[in-house]
């Protein structure tokens, strides 16, 4: 089926995705959350990505940092209407403590079948909320390729702010870590 | 060929007769073809057998199969009991995959996914799906679906995006999205029995994994069982593919089940597996599994704690006092997994009890001070010392 999803989705972001390149400096994602970048980020956009963002900047295929942003009590994490088998959605819950974030973004990265390796789960003050970091690897099964990723993470006034970054763990990962360190350590909440 | 239109003959009968004891008694002993020819690529079954080995030659490279050479080498040997004069011709591959799935290809590329075999209770039901494939395997039928569907309207279509060259690559991989028709399914099933029966497994174990399977699927509210997983989504019901092995089971009596052998081979890997398993979020599926694990005994303490994660991670009304406990089963057992220790710190820690969540936290860092989440269990600690 690989190669039918593949083609699949070639289809879909070239009839339905739109893809507009992240301007430098600060850019406001939601209400409440601004991210500082610099360096060429795409902001794609397409069905299915709500309620996170997706910004990449070797290509989709490659590496992804979603942007998730005032996501509320009850709120579904992708809805699962575009996979061709019925699976129950994840969805954030108000009540969650750090380790059940955690595993609701390990469910939403495994789903399609690919590993989640759990590398490091650590406090971090994000956007100077009270928020973790955490690392992980993963076996992407549509290719399989070895990914390894970043994350980073809090909840605020009942809303969940966090980024998810991956890309293949040689070439792509290193190159790009210590930029996604960065984006992660200047990001403001209000 | 002859035989295979009599099989044919045989299934299209029965399918109609809805008399599955009839159908059982009447079965006569399966006689498995000669060993196959690799197909002239020229032919259709001949490009879907390159396909196949292009997709078993990257599945080799796949960090997705286990290498796990005495399981691989255990799977391998059922194979070939059931299998018989077939056995060089089938090459298993396990897959780690969370999903209940097993695939046999006409080259003889066999896909068993380790959310199947975590799924198994004993040697024979795992000896029941390699028997079912193998069944399809004898008779050729994906050659049949693919011809199938090069037949139906929608090949139009990839042959018109394709090109002829492309489109038999193209109708196969479709072919492999699409199930068997029920009379393949029967066909398969009974075949399995014979296989099973022959090699000394007993046959009614192959009843059990369909009754396990509907236990699961029924599980989940709202949801038709086809929609779970991709072997229900064969044509026959799942209930009356369960009858009617059960049906065959009668005639074939005897046979062992070789669980203390299967528990043996699988054992150190099914925390790994369980891990796997409850990412999938499919939270009613995993406690139908779980419990059923705890009422038949093994491994209590690991299967205990998964129970647990599976509660908490699901957070609904109550879902804290059964994880507490079952944590708290699962850490009196004799072999306590430590990460039920974090669970108890963390549903305490949530319930504002917090000598208690201290304990625990703590007794967790004494037996997993490498936890990858260390850190932030040691920030939590400082918290509750504060
Ligand atoms: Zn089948």
């Amino acid at each position: 089926m690989k190669n039918l999803l593949i083609l699949s989705l070639a289809l879909l972001l070239a009839a339905c995705a739109s893809v507009r390149k992240v301007e430098s400096g600060a850019n406001p994602v939601g209400e409440r959350m601004s991210i500082n970048v610099d360096g060429n980020w795409n902001h794609l956009d397409f069905p299915g990505i709500k309620p996170a963002q997706l910004w990449t900047m070797e290509g989709i295929t490659i590496d992804e940092l979603m942007v998730y942003s005032g996501i509320r009590d009850g709120q579904v994490m992708h809805s699962e209407s575009a996979a061709s088998d019925k699976q129950k959605d994840f969805a954030f819950r108000k009540a969650m403590q750090t380790e059940e974030i955690v595993s609701m973004l390990e469910g939403v990265l495994s789903r399609d079948g690919s590993t989640f390796k759990l590398r490091k789960l650590e406090p971090y003050a994000f956007g100077g909320k009270k928020g973790f970091r955490f690392e992980f690897e993963r076996i992407r099964k549509i290719d399989n390729v070895q990914m390894r990723g970043l994350g980073f993470g809090a909840v605020d006034r009942e809303e969940l702010f966090a980024l998810v970054y991956q890309a293949p763990r040689l070439t792509f990962f290193p190159r790009h870590e210590a930029r996604v360190e960065a984006i992660a350590k200047a990001v403001s909440i209000k | 060929m002859k035989r295979r239109q009599l099989l044919a003959a045989g299934c299209a009968c029965c399918a109609s007769a809805l008399v599955p004891r009839a159908w059982a008694q009447e079965t006569p002993d399966y006689l498995a073809p000669q060993r196959f020819q690799r197909p002239d690529l020229a032919t259709d079954e001949g490009g879907l057998w390159a396909m196949m080995d292009r997709e078993e030659k990257a599945l080799r490279r796949s960090p997705l199969v286990l290498r796990d050479a005495r399981l691989a080498g255990y799977v391998q040997d059922i194979a070939c009991r059931l299998g018989a004069a077939h056995c060089p011709d089938i090459r298993v591959f396990l897959v780690r995959t969370p999903q209940f799935n097993a695939s046999m290809a006409p080259n003889g590329m066999l896909q068993i996914w380790t959310g199947l075999l975590l799924r198994m209770e004993n040697e024979a039901q795992l000896a029941a799906v390699i028997g079912h494939e193998i069944g399809h395997y004898l008779q050729r039928h994906s050659v049949d679906r693919l011809r199938d569907i090069k037949s139906r309207a929608a090949a139009g279509q990839v042959l018109a995006l394709f090109g002829l060259a492309g489109a038999i690559g193209q109708l196969a991989v479709l072919a492999g999205g699409f199930a068997y028709s029920r009379d393949h399914e029967h066909e398969a099933d009974r075949i399995g029995a014979h296989l099973m029966h022959r090699a000394g497994y007993r046959v009614s174990e192959s009843a059990a994994v369909w009754n396990n399977l509907l236990d699961e699927a029924r599980a989940r509210e709202g949801d038709e069982p086809s929609a779970t997983s991709p072997l229900f989504a064969s044509h026959p019901a799942p209930p009356e593919r369960r009858n009617n092995l059960a049906q065959l089971a009668q005639s074939m009596p005897g046979g062992t089940d070789g669980k203390d052998r299967y528990a043996e081979h699988t054992g150190h890997l099914i925390d790994e597996w369980l891990q796997d398993e409850i990412k999938r979020g499919q939270y009613a599926e995993s406690l139908v599994l779980l419990s059923r694990r705890i009422d038949t005994g093994g491994a209590a303490g690991l299967m205990r704690y998964y129970r647990g994660e599976v509660h908490r991670l699901r957070g609904l009304a109550g879902d804290h006092d059964l994880a507490w406990s079952d944590y708290q089963l699962a850490v009196a057992d004799a072999d306590p997994p430590p990460p039920a220790f974090r669970g108890i710190g963390l549903v305490a820690r949530q319930r504002g009890q917090m000598s208690e969540a201290r304990h625990a936290f703590a007794r967790y860092l004494d037996l997993a001070p490498e936890a990858p989440d260390a850190a932030l269990i040691k920030s939590y600690l400082a918290e509750l010392n504060s």
